[in-house]
């Protein structure tokens, strides 16, 4: 047996294949998640984000391929919750253990002490519900409590499922800023989330997938400089003379409705110009940006399971700044 | 070996501090839930209760007791606590299953079968000194009871001790194999409708004609249990040793079943 002792941190997914029955949840995945940053995990519901944590969590068997954890699977790791601390579910506790028991039970098992639990209970404020049942909390305070017990090892490799779902928003920028923290101290920090929004204002780098396949792995600043496209909307009654003459001053131009035209390659004020110059009237001359959110969508579009009644098309919300 | 260490702080534990962490960890869980001190609150009811009444009955009967007077008694006492001690070992498993704490567990401990042993340490132990404590007090209440009478005897009676502590290890085995349910049903409902389905209805080959209803009769949990528990003052029953095994043979099928399942099956 050939032992690889790869980098530490790194996740790496190699060609994940996992079916249940006739469903593929994934299919022939394959990324590597790094330390020093946060990657956001993004896919619409059902594009198989939380069946990729599991497997590299050894929790689900993959059908094929293989996830490693610093070049181990992670079944081979002594005690993993010392390295990869993981929040799947904040409701997957037994409701009437209280916080400090639910904590305490996973420190044993992996031979941390008291001192540590007080420790995360302290850093994630929950400090003082520490004894009370968690059936009684709310989902928020359970989110805490899940981040808790993820950072009860002192990881180097942080894996969180939708870890935002049900905090306030207060809740919402403590998560965000500790996450850039945990990166910032070198750690690996993998959050996955539906929410463009959300990550953008989070990650460092996206990995983006769709009906289990890799569909974007790109730093969030690359992703924003080759989505966050903005254009003009023209309308005009002489909509083929001005695409003749915005076309030979190198605009690219798509028909967009009724007389309008999606330009992109002018600006506003120079569409304005040659059109003037030639006589052409103009009814309309709107600047458009898309937003992040619209960008992922549209990449996301054609593998969303379930759309419900979302417009097809490039539509661009009219005066949105990309995040 | 050392080439595995990816965390250089941290040597790696002697797989006996492993174990005695992950069997700390499950001590925590079952101590920390109500349903534990409920499920045994119950046992101890139906258990002194129930071998208090069969002790009342005995003594308003005429007849002398068939076979050893302690095992009759004792009959009654392993009847009634051994739902409640065998869905103890059936929960400590499907709770886990139901809020999704399993995946945490798993996770922390990726060596599922030191998890399903680490159980069944805490739960059998947990069911064996419970029903020592059982046995030790049911057994001076119904021989007060029975106290002047036919099948009265004492604790320094030859055998008894012997008997006391079968009782409880018979409680112990049905709890492991309530845990082994737990693990290959892994639904709460399913489970415990599984248990006395498996405890009791082998018991419908007594009804099979003679001598099949013997000899197949003899190797059920619950009979080989009153085998074990009994003073073998007649014939035809198993050996001691011979009853033992098939004690341990029940919870041990389940557990070997549940572990082959447990490593293959997603969590």
């Amino acid at each position: 047996m050939t032992i690889r002792k790869g980098p530490p941190g790194v996740i790496e997914v190699e060609g994940l294949t996992k079916r249940f029955g006739s469903l593929t949840a994934l299919d022939d995945l394959g990324f590597t998640v790094q330390p020093d940053r946060v990657t956001g995990f993004l896919g619409p519901n059902g594009a198989g984000k939380s069946t990729t944590m599991r497997v590299i969590l050894g929790l689900d068997a993959p059908t094929g391929g293989r996830a490693l954890i610093a070049g181990r699977g992670y079944g081979q790791i002594i005690r993993p919750w010392r390295q990869v601390g993981s929040l799947l579910d904040a409701n997957a506790m037994h409701p009437g253990r209280s916080g400090w028991q639910h904590l305490w039970s996973v420190a044993q098992s992996n031979g941390i002490g008291k001192r540590r639990v007080r420790e995360v209970l302290d850093l994630t404020g929950v400090e003082s519900v520490a004894q009370r049942p968690v059936g009684t909390f709310s989902l928020g305070m359970k989110q805490r409590l899940g981040i808790a017990l993820a950072l009860l090892g002192d990881p180097a490799i942080l894996i969180c499922d939708e870890p935002v779902n049900g905090l306030d928003p207060e809740g919402v920028h403590w998560i965000r800023e500790l996450f850039k923290t945990l990166a910032a101290e070198g750690r690996t920090v993998f959050v996955s989330s539906y929410l463009m929004s959300e990550m953008a204002l989070t990650a460092d780098h996206l990995i983006i997938i769709g009906r289990g396949r890799l569909l974007a792995d790109t730093s969030v600043e690359d992703f924003i400089k080759a989505n966050a496209r903005s254009d003009v909307l023209v309308r005009s009654p002489q909509a083929d003379a001005l695409t003749t003459l915005l076309a030979s001053h190198g605009a690219a131009i798509t028909a967009d409705g009724d007389h309008g035209l999606a330009v992109t390659g002018l600006d506003a004020p120079t569409i304005a110009d040659l059109a003037a110059a030639q006589a052409i009237p103009v009814h309309e001359l709107t600047p458009r940006h898309a937003t992040l959110e619209q960008a992922y969508l549209d990449l996301t579009q054609a593998s969303v399971d379930y759309p419900a009644g979302v417009p097809s098309g490039n539509e661009i919300d009219k005066e949105t700044v990309a995040s | 070996m050392a080439v595995l260490d990816s965390a250089p702080t941290e040597r790696t534990p002697p797989i006996t501090t492993r174990v005695a962490d992950v069997i700390a960890s499950e001590w925590t869980k079952i101590r920390s839930v109500r349903s534990t001190y409920w499920l045994l609150v119950v046992a101890a009811v139906t258990a002194i209760g129930g071998s208090a009444l069969v002790a009342v009955s005995e003594r308003s009967s005429s007849q002398p007791p068939i076979g050893d007077p302690v095992a009759w008694v004792f009959i009654a006492w392993l009847e009634y606590p051994v739902l409640a001690v065998g869905i103890l070992g059936v929960l400590s498993l499907t709770s886990e299953y139901a809020s999704g704490q399993i995946r945490t567990t798993f996770a922390a401990v990726p060596q599922r079968l030191t998890v399903l042993a680490a159980k069944a340490s805490v739960i059998g132990i947990i069911a064996l000194v419970f029903g020592e404590v059982l046995a030790l007090a049911s057994f001076p209440l119904s021989q007060a009871i029975l106290s002047g009478r036919h099948g009265a005897t004492s604790l320094s009676h030859p055998g008894v001790p012997g008997e006391l502590f079968a009782a409880g290890l018979s409680l112990s085995a049905i709890a492991m194999l309530g845990l082994a349910l737990g693990a290959i049903i892994r639904h709460t409902a399913g489970a415990v409708a599984a248990l006395p389905a498996l405890i009791y209805l082998p018991l419908v080959v007594l009804t099979l004609p003679y001598p099949w209803n013997d000899t197949i009769g003899k190797f059920t949990l619950l009979m080989a249990a009153y085998q074990l528990v009994s003073e073998h003052s007649h014939t035809g029953l198993l050996s001691p040793l011979l009853s033992l095994a098939v004690v341990v043979a029940w919870p041990a099928a389940g557990l070997l079943t549940a572990g082959v399942l447990i490593q293959r099956r997603d969590a």
